[in-house]
Formats: C-alpha cells, sequence, structure tokens
C-alpha cells in the first residue's frame, strides 16, 4: 500500500511537525472562543440571581458552575423550577429559557431558571457530527448568536472516561455516558464533575422547595419519546391534564411516564429523591437526527431537511414532518407554552401556586419569531 | 426545498477521491481519507474546515490511547518472554486433548474482549497469548491470525461488557440490563464452531512439532515471569468487580502500568527501544482512525452520512435485513462503535416492536463485523500484526466464511426474537438453566469425542507414512 | 487521574514524534503528523 519511493528526511519531519504547529494555533483559536458564554440580558422579571456553587460550595470555580435567574412575584406562592441547556445540541431547550429570563414576569410565587445546565458542554462540540459552534437568531435589532454545544461535560473538564459508567443511581451505561448530566442523577457531591453538577441541582431543587421542576430537552424526529411530556408517577396527573388542554389548544403531545428502570434521568431522580414533581419535555429537533442532511445553522433554526420529509412519509418517524419543518421558532413555541400550561394546571390544584406571565404562546412565536421576545443586545444588564 | 440528491455530489466525490488515492495513487489509507475529507468540504462549498477536520479526529483521541498503550503491552510481554512461555504450556498440558485446547484457547483469547469491550484489546493481550500456540499446533499464521480476530470480535460482544450494544441503548434510551444471557447465546456457539471450522483440520493433520514449540522461561524466571499479566487482570477485574470502590483505571492506564512491571520480569529489554518500536507498529492504524474521524465529521457535515442513513432504513422489511448485513459491517470499517451509533440506533427504531434486547444484541454482533473490514479492519490488522503477516489481507480472507456464518446467525437471531424473547425470558427460570446447562453438557462430550478422534486420525495417518 | 491520563498522552506524543524522525517514507512520516494534532491538542487541554 506504502509508495516503495522514501522522500522523507529529518528536514522534512521538521517541516511537517512546524504545519502540525500551524494547524494547531488556528484550531486552538476556534476551540478556546467556545469557552467564552454568549450574553444573556434578563428581563424586567428577574429579581436576583445566584450560581449553582451557591447550593452546593465545591462546584465554585469550576467550569460547571453556572448562574440561576430568580424571578421573585409579589404575592407569596410555590416555587417552580425550569432547567434549559442539560444537552447544549438540544437549542430549544436553552433557548426557551432565555426567553422566559429575558420576557417573563412573575407576579405569584417564583420561578428559577438555569438556562446553562452544562456549562462545560456548551464549550465544545460532538466531533464528527459537524456541528456549527453558534447559530443566529434574528432579533428587531440584528442578529443574536447561541452557542450549540455538545450532548455531554467538556471532556476538558472532565477525562478520562471509564469503560463502564455506573451512576449513583446505580445503572450501567457507556462509559461516554458519564459526562451526560441527564444520566448522573441524584447525582454525588464527591463523584466526577457531572455528578457533583447534577448533585448541586437536586440540592437547588431542595434548597429552594421547588414544587415543580420542568427539564427542557429536544429529540431527533426518529425517536419515539418526542413531541412528548415525561412525567414522574407524581407529576402524571398533572402532566396528562396540561396535555389535554394544550391538545384543545391545538398542540399535539403526548405524555410518557418516567420509567421505573432507567435511572439517573432528571424525570426519574428529581421525584424520588426529593418532593418536587419531576417533569420533561420534548421537542422535535432534526440538527441532532442520524437522517439529517447537510449540516447547518439553517437546518438548526430553520429545521427543514428532505430526508426528513421523505423518512416521514414512509413512516419511519414518531412526529409528522413537512416541508415546513420544525423551526426553531415552533420548538421554543411549544416548550414555552407547555411550561405555562403544566403551571396553570398544577395553580388549580394547590394554594401555592407560581403564577408566570408574558409567556409567549407557541402561536406568538410562531408569527413573530422567537428574537421578538429576545431582549436587544445592550451591554449594561448583560449577564454571561 | 434543496432535492435530497444535493447531499450525494460531495458523498461521491469523497468515495471517489479515497478510491483513487488508496488504489491509483497508492497513498496511505490514512492520508487519501484526509484527501478525501479534504475534497468533500471543498466540493459541499465549504472550503477547507479545519477546525471540523480536526474535531473528527478528537472523536477517536481515547481510542488512539488504548491501541498504542495495548500494542507496548503486547510487545513487551513478548519481549519478557511470556507470550512464548505461556504458549508453551498451554500446548504441553493440552498435548493430548487437541480440540478441547482448541476451544479453551478460543474462549481465553475472547475473555480480554469480555471485559474490556474491545477487539483491539482482545487481540493484542490475551490473542497475541494464543497465537503461538495455535500456530505450534500447526495451524497456518494466517489461520491463526483469523482466529484470534474472530475471538476479539466475539469476546468484544460477549458479556459482561458490550459497548456497541451500550451505544445502541444509549440511543434508545434503553438500559444495559438483560442482556447477559442473550449475548451468551449469540456468541458463545459461534466461537466453538469458528475456531473448529478454522482449525480443526491443521490439527488433525499434524502432530506437535517439538522443535517448533516457543520455549518456557518459567524455569529460569519463575513466576515473576507472569506478574504484568497478573497485574493487566487483577486491575481490571478489581475495576469490574468492586466499580463503587476501586476508581475506573481505563485501558490506557492499565495497559501502561502492566507493561511498566514487564521489563524487570524476564529477559533483558530496553524498554524504550520496545515501546517505540510498538509506537511506530501502531501508527499506521492511530493515522487510519484520525483520517476516518475526519472522513465522518465531514460526511455529516455535507449531509453524506443522512443520505446513506435514510437510504438504508427506508427500505422493506425483506431489504432491510439485507441492508443491516451489507451495510453495518461496511459503516464498522470506521469501527464497530461508529456503526453502532450510526446504523445501529435508527436499525433498532425500525424494528421496534420486537424484543429490543435480542435485536440490539444481534446487530451490536453484525456492526462488530466491521472490525475486519478494510480499510480500517482494526481485529484483521492487528491480528496480521502478532501473527507477523505484513499483507493483513491475508489473514481476512480466512475471516472471510466465519464472517459470513456470523452475520447469518445473527440475522436469523433477530428473525426469531420473538423465540428467543418467550425462551430467554421465560419465567420458569429453572428449566430454563436446565435446557442450557443440558445443552452445555452436550457439546462439551462433542468436544472430548473430537479430541479422541483427532488423536485416532493422527495415529493412522501417522501410520500410513511408516 | 486527569493528569496521570495527560502524562501518558505526552508519552505517547514523544514516541510518535520520535517516529516522525526516524520514519524515512515521506507518507508515514505525515501519517505520524496527522497523529499528532488529536493528541497535543489534549495533552494541552485545548480540547
Amino acid at each position: 500500500m506504502t509508495p516503495q519511493r522514501k522522500y522523507g528526511t529529518w528536514w522534512t519531519a521538521l517541516f511537517l511537525l512546524l504545519l502540525v504547529g500551524g494547524v494547531l494555533l488556528i484550531v486552538s483559536h476556534d476551540f478556546l472562543a467556545m469557552r467564552v458564554d454568549l450574553p444573556i440580558y434578563p428581563g424586567l422579571g428577574v429579581t436576583s440571581t445566584a450560581m449553582l456553587s451557591d447550593y452546593f460550595a465545591p462546584l465554585k470555580g469550576t467550569a460547571a458552575d453556572t448562574m440561576a435567574y430568580i424571578l421573585q412575584g409579589d404575592e407569596p406562592g410555590g416555587t417552580a423550577f425550569v432547567l434549559g441547556g442539560t444537552h447544549p445540541n438540544e437549542p430549544a431547550s436553552s433557548l426557551a429559557a432565555i426567553v422566559l429570563i429575558e420576557s417573563a414576569r412573575v407576579t405569584r410565587g417564583r420561578l428559577v431558571v438555569i438556562p446553562r445546565a452544562n456549562r462545560s458542554a456548551f464549550t465544545c462540540s460532538e466531533p464528527q457530527e459537524g456541528y456549527p459552534q453558534t447559530y443566529t437568531i434574528e432579533t428587531a435589532n440584528g442578529s443574536r448568536e447561541f452557542r450549540y454545544g455538545s450532548r455531554g461535560t467538556n471532556p476538558v473538564d472532565q477525562w478520562p472516561d471509564p469503560v463502564i459508567y455506573i451512576n449513583a443511581a446505580g445503572q450501567s451505561l457507556a462509559g461516554s455516558e458519564v459526562r451526560n448530566l441527564n444520566r448522573s442523577y441524584p447525582g454525588s457531591p464527591d463523584g466526577n464533575l457531572t455528578e457533583q453538577l447534577a448533585y448541586a441541582i437536586v440540592e437547588l431543587i431542595r434548597q429552594e422547595d421547588v414544587d415543580m421542576a420542568i427539564d427542557l430537552h429536544e429529540a431527533s424526529p426518529e425517536y419515539p419519546v418526542i413531541n412528548a411530556i415525561v412525567a414522574h408517577e407524581d407529576a402524571l396527573n398533572i402532566a396528562a391534564e396540561a396535555a389535554m388542554f394544550l391538545e384543545f389548544e391545538g398542540m399535539q403531545i403526548g405524555v410518557e411516564r418516567s420509567p421505573d428502570n432507567l435511572r439517573g434521568l432528571s424525570h426519574r431522580e428529581w421525584g424520588d429523591a426529593t418532593d418536587t414533581l419531576a417533569l420533561l419535555v420534548e421537542a422535535p429537533n432534526p440538527a441532532q437526527g442520524r437522517l439529517r442532511g447537510r449540516t447547518s445553522v439553517e437546518l438548526i433554526v430553520e429545521g427543514i431537511d428532505p430526508f426528513y420529509v421523505r423518512a416521514a412519509q414512509r413512516g419511519l418517524l414518531y412526529v409528522p414532518f413537512f416541508e415546513a419543518g420544525h423551526p426553531i421558532d415552533e420548538r421554543v413555541g411549544r416548550h414555552l407554552q407547555t411550561i405555562a400550561m403544566l403551571l396553570e394546571v398544577y395553580n388549580e390544584y394547590t394554594d401555592k401556586g407560581v403564577v408566570v406571565v408574558d409567556v409567549p404562546t407557541l402561536s406568538s412565536v410562531l408569527e413573530h419569531g422567537v428574537g421578538a421576545f429576545l431582549l436587544q443586545p445592550n451591554t449594561t444588564n448583560a449577564t454571561n | 426545498m434543496s432535492s435530497p440528491f444535493a447531499e450525494m455530489i460531495p458523498l461521491l466525490a469523497m468515495v471517489g477521491a479515497f478510491a483513487a488515492m488508496t488504489f491509483a495513487f497508492k497513498l496511505p489509507v490514512s492520508i487519501s481519507l484526509v484527501g478525501a475529507a479534504i475534497l468533500g468540504a471543498l466540493v459541499a462549498g465549504q472550503g477547507v474546515p479545519l477546525r471540523h477536520l480536526v474535531e473528527g479526529t478528537l472523536g477517536y483521541l481515547d481510542t488512539l490511547l488504548i491501541i498504542a498503550t495495548a500494542m507496548i503491552f503486547m510487545r513487551t510481554i513478548q519481549a519478557s518472554g511470556l507470550l512464548d512461555t505461556i504458549a508453551h504450556h498451554l500446548i504441553t498440558a493440552f498435548e493430548r486433548r487437541p480440540a478441547s485446547l482448541l476451544v479453551l484457547m478460543m474462549l481465553f483469547a475472547m475473555s480480554a474482549g469480555m471485559i474490556t469491550g474491545s477487539s483491539t484489546a482482545a487481540v493484542l493481550t490475551t490473542g497475541a497469548i494464543v497465537a503461538p500456540a495455535f500456530m505450534a499446533l500447526g495451524i497456518p499464521k494466517n489461520k491463526t491470525g483469523a482466529i484470534i480476530a474472530m475471538a476479539g470480535i466475539l469476546g468484544m460482544i460477549a458479556p459482561p461488557v458490550n459497548i456497541p450494544v451500550m451505544i445502541i441503548g444509549g440511543g434508545v434510551d434503553m438500559p444495559y440490563i438483560g442482556f447477559g444471557l442473550p449475548l451468551l447465546i449469540l456468541t458463545l456457539p459461534l466461537a466453538v464452531a469458528i475456531v473448529l471450522f478454522l482449525g480443526l483440520k491443521s490439527v488433525r493433520a499434524t502432530s506437535i512439532d517439538r522443535s517448533l514449540l516457543p520455549l518456557s522461561y518459567h524455569r529460569q524466571y519463575g513466576w515473576k515471569l507472569y506478574l504484568p499479566l497478573v497485574m493487566l487482570i487483577v486491575l481490571i477485574v478489581l475495576e469490574r468487580a468492586f466499580p463503587r470502590i476501586v476508581p475506573s483505571f481505563g485501558m490506557p492506564l492499565v495497559f501502561m502500568i502492566s507493561a511498566l512491571v514487564a521489563p524487570w520480569t524476564g529477559r533483558k529489554m530496553n524498554p524504550w527501544t520496545v515501546a517505540r518500536d510498538a509506537v511506530q507498529a501502531a501508527l499506521p492504524v492511530m493515522a487510519i482512525l484520525a483520517g476516518v474521524g475526519m472522513f465522518l465529521q465531514i460526511m455529516a457535515l455535507t449531509g453524506g452520512r443522512g443520505f446513506i442513513v435514510s437510504l438504508l432504513i427506508g427500505l422493506p422489511l425483506g431489504l432491510l435485513y439485507l441492508s443491516i448485513a451489507v451495510s453495518m459491517p461496511l459503516f464498522g470499517a470506521v469501527s464497530a462503535y461508529g456503526s453502532a451509533s450510526i446504523l445501529g440506533v435508527p436499525f433498532v427504531l425500525a424494528l421496534l416492536g420486537t424484543n429490543e434486547i435480542i435485536v440490539a444484541s444481534a446487530l451490536s454482533l453484525i456492526a462488530a463485523m466491521g472490525d475486519l473490514m478494510p480499510p480500517t479492519a482494526l481485529a484483521g490488522l492487528f491480528a496480521a500484526k502478532v501473527v507477523e503477516q505484513p499483507n493483513y489481507t491475508q489473514v481476512l480472507s480466512h475471516c472471510l466464511i466465519p464472517a459470513g456464518i456470523t452475520v447469518g446467525v445473527s440475522l436469523g437471531y433477530m428473525a426469531t426474537a420473538g423465540f428467543w424473547d418467550r425462551f430467554l425470558f421465560w419465567d420458569n427460570r429453572l428449566a430454563l438453566y436446565g435446557i442450557l446447562l443440558g445443552s452445555i453438557g452436550l457439546v462439551c462430550m462433542s468436544i472430548l469425542m473430537l479430541d479422541h478422534w483427532v488423536l485416532r486420525h493422527r495415529r493412522e495417518s501417522v501410520g500410513a507414512q511408516l | 487521574m486527569t493528569i496521570i491520563y495527560q502524562l501518558i498522552t505526552v508519552g505517547i506524543i514523544l514516541l510518535v514524534a520520535w517516529n516522525l524522525f526516524r520514519e524515512k517514507r515521506l507518507a508515514e512520516q505525515m501519517a505520524a503528523a496527522l497523529v499528532l494534532i488529536p493528541l497535543i491538542l489534549r495533552a494541552l487541554m485545548i480540547r
């Protein structure tokens, strides 16, 4: 296979080494740029912020420490928690949380929002997936960039992976899942970085006495659990009722009970380890799927993919897929309307309600675009 | 809306460029892969996306470390004389039981794969240990290579650790529970059949030539000689047995610790030279993996990957089986893990409704055949290095029939998933274990009878020569 | 554990680099250089 002629000398070796150095210089610049958090602009509803390390001190100074935004209402009530950005390759999750931070207000009770749950995972891309490092949303004042990160914690922050990962709940998983936040619950105070992060999130739920906790996700269109609410058994009634009302409003969404034997996931462990009503919401993201065509910013934002249209025609998908695709506006809108409906149903059953106003509905996000509900870049109140 | 065929052009350019560079210009596979990836990106209008190209290689970083350290470990225990010693004792102990010896050595060769989940690790450790013994039994080196390559692959799929199944399970939220028995049923009979198929004829034809027997250094160095291997086994087993107490060392560290012990346990060696030559031997494969990483990244970027996956899983059921049989090993050329992830997950989703544990087990074994698929052919390539065959296609040619049988059996397993579902998950565990133990007993008896048959045949052929 | 793995990576880098300079076939030198890229990025904990 190899040529018989040689040509290799000490000088060619040196030249190749210099070439490697040059390549490293260029790509390092790209890779390191991912570590800068893009700004979030808290809206009028945000009354205070906290770091996750305030709930679990050892997280301080690590790549996993992340900001929680607290929206406190004037009237006393319960506490709801929305977690976005568990998997930074599921952008509608983080973006829906950011919309809440930038445009929602709370009149009763309290809403805690984390938009970058696994902040370390926002600092790298999944290898061999061809993802862009950022995607762009158009706002009235120009375009705004958001990170498209990886599913798991950056290996630079947690390395090496074990051969098999046995999580704190005792489940055996492939080694790379050790960096998956949504397999690491309930976490462990002396575990690896991802487990400590999971532990800190569970601590937040405990210490803030969270009544209802919602974990936002996206899934590929060929994945069975999609356009769905996955609910811990304690929250199943609320999820079912919310889904019914959402259907009345024209938004189709299924309900799944959190499986007992699938351990380490938020909807199972939050519910088992704390008193919170644990829920997880999924939306369809073609950029995540294995059937997708060209991987691009347009695919992430517009959600249009001809391969998925054909796959839907052949009955291979668990969600309708037409030429118009599933744009990020729709996915964020679904998340927001689901959150609002879950809270509304919850409020029916409790005197510790959480009333959040100015949450955009699916139809309004579809009409105006998600950019209309994001604040304009303005450096005075930006948080990283 | 763009036509799906827009994604086909860069893909065709990549495949064409790869073939041209490898076969017409005789460039190393790794360099051809890099060239094809760059061309694919250019054709797709992406320029030369350096960040993407490098990011692709990073997907195999841990594998690169495993390959380099496993190779170093193998070369150090070869230099210390441990490999020869074990082969010597295996053969002298089982001289009168050749068929049993074949089967036992096959199971031993698989064992490293079973606990590490890596065919490379299996071929370079337990495979390397039994290879001299197989050859001393009269099995030609290419067939020996084929046996240890198949052992590595079957070991990788056999329980307790099967990474491809875990990868498939991770993609469909299926916990790694209840796979033990289905995987054993799938892999063990195949292992016995394959080693007898490849080895029995040669073993029957010749008696052991004592002068060809590898030397034993046991008398010279005593039990100290076995320390690297003991170390390797203890570290791996401790980690698996007490995952909550013993920290996870990971394969590279386990290999390094065991390799560091070796220079003081047997024949004299220069550890630096041995390590340097080991890395030199591993370099072409490491470079291929880096190139494959780039190729995959550009395929995902340009949509070529989606084109292939959506084409394959959209086929009707009969053709679906055919496409599994062909595409998963083919795609496995980029590593069995990659095939499990990229094709295994959508195939399981396309076959939902049958017992997913059986389907995923069978798919993982078919994906594992990818470790025999050039240009990477990790299992075949390292097996060729172990038996010192510079042209690894010579080894691969003997793997063809066993691999075909394996794929056929896996498809059959999948097609009869309903039966296995009822049998293996039968509530009457006592009856199930009774049937299984009875079958194992029958197989053992048949192998013992084979021992006699081989010895009688040898005596007859010796008699005929006289 | 991370530091141990960084050390292993550095060790492998040295061995690969040694082979890069010892190798007489240009194509194989290129292969060695290719392998160096991901290893150095991880050794320096850049990616």
